[in-house]
């Protein structure tokens, strides 16, 4: 019983959650508004996206490489579902497919560079980052796509029951999908082998240059469905959809335990991750504190959960050594 | 017999350094064969030529007699080819099973991977090396011994025609080394072709048909019965140069001052009860296999890791050093690296660059600055002495020869005048004039009053350069050994003090 106990608190999710419980707990005894359904439905809505956007980032710790364009290729799809709605009157289902197919396209872009050039992720994103927010840019003219379907906006600010929204349901969903690719998909294994040790992944006969470009693909995919998610939610195509999710698809993994070199990540810790970004943000502005200190606040949490990682990681390595 | 693999005349270079030229092997069906040579001898390398991890400059593969070429270690195992290479090759945090079967572990989009199987599967090769381990266990859980023998069950998963194996008894102890025969010897009578590395002579003459020795990245025999050859002929084509080494003068120093002790030294990386005395002018050594803590003990030494217990005393008083920064400012010590491209010299930076870099803050505290003029000054003279080939000054010193990059790492110790001089495997991957060289600068710069800790896995040099010898093995001190330069019994004294504590 004991042992056992022991080894949920070595998994990556329990300081998290015990962030939560505790950190949740205080703020609902000095604030009890904290826990009301309206409160809860808005921590939920903004959890849902995070989390989306989270995992896409994740994916690409998980093969030890960085995607910083993330935000430009969730903005991308985001804006692309707006227009094809508004401008095409395509109807809202087959505009979010082509939405994650341009996801899927912009990924695959990524890492087919990447895979052949061998040249780092980080640099080869930085520069599609531009192109794709470009892109972005040239098609709205900075101008927001206003006309949204009643139902796509529905499916963004109603609940399915007090207090869960709809936007719960595809974030779940990716969640879960996630975690299947993760642990019981080929492509998955091969993912986090590649970024456990890539030398040795390849003399096992895998193929590390596939492995990169699908796990970009499946990255961007993941970031065009948080786009596709923050148009229902904001009810419009805003230009500046992902400008502002590069800290926290960071942030939100490492909390949860990910190694920056690659080949450990955790779905439920990044998704406690932005549970905790979430409720210290909702902190912030139910103390009435001003909202310039979430982003002192997250920077902090990440050279935290960061330093936590590298303690751990280098506990690992030493292990490793041990004859 | 015919050959089921076959290489005719393969050459390779690497950049400074001559790895292979016009060698040739033949791997007979249902036999196993020795390769054998020493260190730099070129094994490993026509090891990644034939798996396809490196592309020869010239001659011939030919599998069943067709000629082949892999594009990398995926069209190896496709055609039959398992290996298992020197380096330890393994995701950590997968499972054993998973590890073993990672190339194949099933499942498609709709059908998730079926872990029972691959378990199951996993643990069949276990039991054929009667391995008892649970397939479920983290490879980052095991000893690097039973890391080696995941890493043959997975070679041994693949079936294949033709298995490769670089130093696969490295750290197994006897009994593991027992069970892998009797299964190496099963596979043979399957008709598997099986080539087998390894410095253990006496495991060698055991299960080997026939043999390959290389010398200097050439064949010093190609493919002969091991029924012709005793135990004395395989030393002599391993080492074949007996007078290209001539040995130093026996010279004894148990009265010189002691300049390096340590007393029961342990260290964050695991050594426990080191002692040595290194003294003034002397040259010790310190031999091990791979993996026994000589160079992890050398970067303890420096300061890079932490020494948690014992003393360390530098011309007889307590040292403290807690960075590489003071093992050379204040007490005077240097490390040649073993991988002098990774950790000894910045290649994409000049000689004068790289060779001054200990100085620096020597000739820019006097006069504040620093200035290319003065450190030519310095370094100009040495890069003479030691006859460093090299266009200029400037030349980046990634485009100089192995040989020449091993003289640039010496010379920064040189120019800054070190009085303890740590020397990593100094001749991996030099020529062998430059090696014949760097010995000789070596045994002058002890004459002259500098000592040196010599770490090397290359005995023959350990036997012609060291004036004692420790045995080291498993991050402790097994054995001293005054050196006689007598080859066979310095070669026969350390092995006992290394396998002593196996059983």
């Amino acid at each position: 019983m004991n042992a056992r106990i022991l080894r949920y608190l070595q998994s990556d999710w329990a300081g998290p959650f015990l962030i939560i419980a505790i950190g949740g707990g205080a703020i609902a005894l000095l604030k009890p508004t904290f826990l009301s359904a309206f409160n809860i439905q808005v921590l939920l809505l903004a959890i849902s996206v995070n989390a989306v956007i989270a995992l896409s980032q994740m994916i690409i710790i998980g093969i030890g490489q960085m995607n910083l364009s993330v935000g430009a290729i969730g903005g991308l799809a985001a804006i692309s579902f707006a227009g094809m709605m508004q401008v095409w009157e395509l109807p809202p289902l087959i505009a979010a497919i082509l939405a994650l197919l341009i996801g899927f396209g912009g990924g695959l872009a990524n890492g087919f560079i990447i895979a052949r050039t061998g040249i780092s992720a980080f640099v080869i994103t930085l520069a599609s980052l531009s192109i794709f927010k470009g892109i972005n840019l040239g098609i709205t003219k900075a101008q927001p796509f206003y006309h949204i379907p009643d139902s796509v906006k529905a499916f963004g600010n109603t609940v399915m029951f007090d207090p869960i929204p709809w936007l719960v349901l595809p974030m779940v969903v990716t969640v879960l999908l996630v975690f299947y690719l993760l642990t019981r998909q080929r492509v998955g294994r091969y993912i986090l082998a590649v970024g456990g040790n890539l030398h040795a992944a390849e003399l096992s006969g895998i193929s590390v240059k596939s492995t990169i470009m699908w796990a970009h693909a499946i990255s961007g995919i993941l970031a065009a469905m948080a786009g596709i998610m923050l148009v229902a939610r904001l009810q419009l195509g805003q230009p500046s959809i992902g400008d502002d999710w590069l800290i926290l698809s960071f942030a939100a993994p490492v909390i949860g335990g990910a190694v920056l070199a690659g080949g450990h990540v955790s779905v439920a810790g990044t998704v406690l991750g932005v549970v905790i970004v979430a409720i210290i943000t909702q902190a912030l502005v139910l103390f009435e504190i001003d909202p310039f200190l979430v982003q002192v606040v997250l920077g902090g949490l990440i050279l935290w959960a960061v330093g936590i990682n590298r303690l751990r990681e280098v506990r690992f390595q030493k292990s490793l050594k041990r004859i | 017999m015919k050959s089921l693999l076959e290489a005719q005349k393969i050459s390779k270079s690497f950049p400074g350094v001559k790895a292979l030229s016009d060698v040739s092997i033949h791997l007979a069906a249902g036999s196993i064969h020795a390769l054998l040579g020493e260190n730099g001898a070129g094994k490993s390398t026509l090891i990644k030529i034939i798996t396809g991890i490196h592309r020869p400059d010239s001659g011939e593969l030919l599998l069943d007699g067709k000629p082949f070429h892999f594009n990398g270690p995926r069209e190896a195992i496709a055609a039959g080819i398992g290996v298992v290479h020197q380096e330890r090759n393994l995701i950590p945090r997968f499972s054993i099973g998973e590890n073993i079967l990672l190339d194949r572990l099933g499942g498609s989009l709709l059908k998730p991977i079926d872990y029972d199987s691959v378990y199951q599967e996993a643990k069949h090769w276990l039991d054929l090396l009667e391995l008892d381990l649970d397939p479920r266990t983290q490879v980052s859980q095991l000893s690097v011994a039973k890391m080696q023998l995941v890493e043959i069950a997975k070679a041994l998963s693949l079936q294949s025609r033709v298995l490769l194996l670089d130093e696969p008894t490295a750290s197994l102890t006897s009994h593991e080394t027992v069970a892998l025969f009797s299964l190496l010897k099963k596979l043979r009578n399957d008709g598997v072709s099986i080539l087998f590395v390894s410095h253990k002579l006496e495991e060698v003459q055991e299960i080997c048909d026939t043999v390959t020795v290389l010398r200097d990245g050439r064949n010093a025999c190609d493919s002969q019965p091991m029924t012709n050859l005793g135990r004395q002929d395989l030393v002599r084509l391993m080492i074949g140069r007996n007078e290209q080494i001539p040995n130093a003068d026996l010279r004894d120093h148990s009265t010189a001052e002691p300049v390096l002790e340590l007393f029961e030294v342990a260290t964050e990386l695991g050594h426990a009860n080191i002692n040595l005395t290194l003294r003034k002018g002397e040259i010790l050594g310190i031999y091990g296999l791979v993996g026994a803590g000589r160079t992890e003990l050398a970067k303890s030494i420096i300061g890079r890791y932490r020494v948690t217990q014992g003393d360390v005393l530098v011309n007889g008083q307590k040292a403290r050093i807690n960075s590489v920064a003071d093992a050379i400012d204040t007490y005077s010590i240097g490390y040649v690296s073993e991988d002098r491209k990774q950790e000894g010299l910045i290649l994409i930076h000049s000689v004068l660059d790289n060779a001054s870099i200990p100085i620096w803050k020597r000739l820019a505290a006097r006069f504040g600055i620093l200035t290319d003029k003065d450190v030519t000054a310095a370094i100009s003279p040495l890069v003479n002495m030691l006859e460093v080939r090299t266009p200029s000054l400037q030349q980046l010193v990634g485009l100089l020869s192995g040989g020449n990059q091993q003289k640039i790492s010496l010379i920064k110790w040189l120019a800054a005048n070190v009085h303890i001089l740590i020397v990593d495997e100094p001749s991996v991957g030099i020529d062998i004039k430059t090696k014949a060289y760097i010995h000789e600068l070596l045994r002058k710069l002890s004459d002259e009053g500098t000592s040196v800790l010599l770490i090397t896995s290359d005995l023959p040099e350990m036997v012609a350069l060291a004036d004692r010898i420790l045995a080291m093995d498993q991050y402790r001190v097994k054995g001293e050994i005054v050196n006689s330069r007598n080859y066979d019994e310095m070669s026969e004294k350390i092995m006992g003090y290394i396998h002593s504590s196996k059983g």
